[in-house]
């Protein structure tokens, strides 16, 4: 066996794309032999307006269990509940309507109903789970997250303040159902963020450990994808094509990373969600430049092939190769700023801009020591290129702040 | 079974059983390792072995020590379970040609078990294949060598061979 030429990569999620894509929801249950679902999804949803078309899409004889109450932190106690309420309700496949949380939610509920389990947190890792499970159809209303195609949930646990990672081939939707309807009413500056968190997968799955080409291949995709259509649909949130392009630019970076898993971004990402309570999206936005930047000692020569996605050809071409990876860090840093203008200062560019309803500061300093500890026992720490300790992920979260 | 087969077969057992005697010996001996350890929980056990059915190691802590418990963790139910895929990838790793940080990214490790915990455990077996190494092979093995200097190469070595804890 030679070193470095092996990888695996797997995407079993069919994928069905297009404004009015949702009409064929009747025929992907019966394809997935959904009778009796359980549908999942927020209040945030629901106040959208957006179950409504959902549920008036099912088959008359459906009878669907509703779940409708996942909150934006949800954790593995709310998964082993919603599991009990799929078993009661004697449901036989999920429909998840929502962002992240929603999504991830939803899987976790399937291992725990699947595999008849007692508690999500006996299949915590990579590989435990070892038989097919029921089927699940995801139906994304944020574009960014990527969770519709991913093998990947990310589960906190409030009881250790730590976000669990789940990682099987047998956590792929069944399949992903992408109609801009359902993100066209999402706020500008979620809009961003949620690009943004895609825009971070993309570049992580070009650029980590674990890259291989057809990750490289989706995620320079929706790298130019998020590139030419984030700054429209702030402009016009209502246009469709738009939407339906970031929808379609998060899904290619959800299956790049869900292969190539992602790096220091997240690591210290997900810890800044367990710990500050930091929406995972915000904090991406923020990190990725001092990620980019931080992984230029060894991985210069992939960051530099994120410039023309970021920044067009022309602009590349007229870059010596050696600054590429560099412009590509500060393609994404001027990115950063126009959306924060282009939100009318929603945007953080900063750790320090990442504000709670109220308007005050999600994150305090001295919860940094705190969060560089938890960063350390996260999994996508080791897919990062370039080794992080304690004292660097301190530096990385003042340079952020 | 081709002779490269046994060949390989010995060396990873001898290999695995150094680690292990290599990582309760470090336990004992270097800081760095003892400030890693103190992250793991009492009473965990760590099973590293090659799939399908090759050699395997398995250490557990108690008292706030590594103890190697030998080719298998016993009546122990493992806590962290690290299985190598095949012997051509273990041999990999364990010529030190491929760290583990990078073994895993080329999807060569399965792992089960809590993941901070088997985050340490990959910083635990970095600093004893830094102790254990020469500089220029303990290079291709971790991400980074540490830039600091690890301390207690010799009395690891001399617990390993002597078989002190």
């Amino acid at each position: 066996m030679k070193k470095n030429d092996y990888y695996e990569y797997s995407m079993t999620t069919d994928i069905l794309h297009g404004t009015g894509s949702l009409r064929e929801l009747p025929l992907l249950m019966t394809e997935c032999r959904i009778k009796k679902p359980l549908v999942v999804t927020d209040r945030g949803i629901v106040g959208a307006g957006l179950l409504t078309p959902l549920l008036d899409n099912l088959p008359a004889e459906a009878d669907p269990v509703v779940f409708d109450e996942v909150p934006p932190d949800s954790d593995r106690l709310l998964v082993n509940k919603i599991a009990r309420l799929y078993r009661d309700g004697s449901c036989d496949g999920i429909i998840a309507l929502g962002g992240g949380s929603v999504l991830d939610t939803a899987k976790g509920v399937n291992l725990v109903a699947s595999l008849k389990a007692d508690d999500i947190i006996d299949y915590a890792g990579a590989g435990t789970i070892a038989e097919e499970l029921n089927p699940l159809i995801a139906v994304p209303t944020t574009s960014g997250t990527g969770s519709e195609v991913t093998l990947v949930a990310v589960i906190a646990d409030h009881e250790i303040k730590r976000k669990m990672l789940f990682t099987s081939n047998f956590l792929q939707p069944r399949a992903a159902l992408l109609d801009s309807r359902f993100t066209l009413t999402l706020p500008p500056h979620i809009t961003a963020a949620c690009a943004m968190d895609a825009l971070c997968h993309a570049c992580e799955a070009v650029y980590g450990l674990a890259r291989n080409p057809f990750s490289e291949a989706a995620a320079v995709e929706a790298v130019s994808l998020i590139v030419k259509h984030l700054p429209a649909v702030l402009r016009e949130p209502e246009k469709e094509s738009g939407r339906l392009a970031l929808a379609q630019a998060a899904t290619l970076a959800g299956a790049a990373f869900s292969n190539s898993m992602v790096g220091m971004a997240h690591s210290i990402g997900h810890s800044l969600g367990s710990v500050c309570k930091v929406p995972h999206a915000a904090a991406m936005a923020v990190l990725l430049p001092h990620a980019m930047q931080y992984n230029m000692e060894k991985a210069d020569e992939y960051i530099a092939r994120l410039l023309e996605p970021l920044t067009g050809y022309s602009a590349t071409a007229g870059t010596n190769v050696r600054s590429r990876a560099l412009g590509a860090v500060t393609a994404v840093r001027e990115f950063n700023a126009d959306l924060r203008e282009l939100t009318g200062g929603r945007h953080a560019t900063r750790l320090g801009e990442i504000l709670n309803r109220e308007g005050e500061c999600l994150i305090h300093r001295d919860r940094f020591r705190e969060v560089a500890e938890t960063t350390l026992g996260d999994g996508s720490i080791i897919y990062n290129n370039c080794e992080l300790d304690f004292d660097e992920i301190l530096q990385v979260l003042e340079q952020a702040w | 079974m081709k002779i490269s087969h046994i060949i390989g077969n010995i060396y990873l057992e001898i290999l695995l059983f150094v680690v292990g005697r290599a990582l309760a010996a470090a336990s004992r001996v270097s800081s760095d390792v003892r400030e890693e350890v103190k992250r793991l929980p009492e009473g965990m056990v760590l099973l590293l072995q090659v799939l399908p059915s090759g050699p395997s190691m398995a250490i557990k802590k108690e008292n706030g020590l590594l103890h190697y418990l030998g080719r298998n963790s016993g009546d122990r139910q493992p806590t962290v379970l690290m299985n190598v895929k095949n012997r051509e990838a273990a041999l990999l790793l364990l010529t030190f040609r491929e760290s583990t940080a990078l073994a895993t990214a080329h999807d060569r490790i399965l792992v089960r078990g809590n993941i901070p915990d088997l985050m340490t455990v990959i910083r635990i077996l970095n600093l004893v294949e830094v102790l254990l190494l020469p500089r220029f092979i303990a290079k291709m093995a971790v991400k980074r060598y540490p830039r600091k200097k690890i301390r207690g190469r010799v009395r690891v070595y001399s617990r390993v061979l002597l078989g002190i804890g």
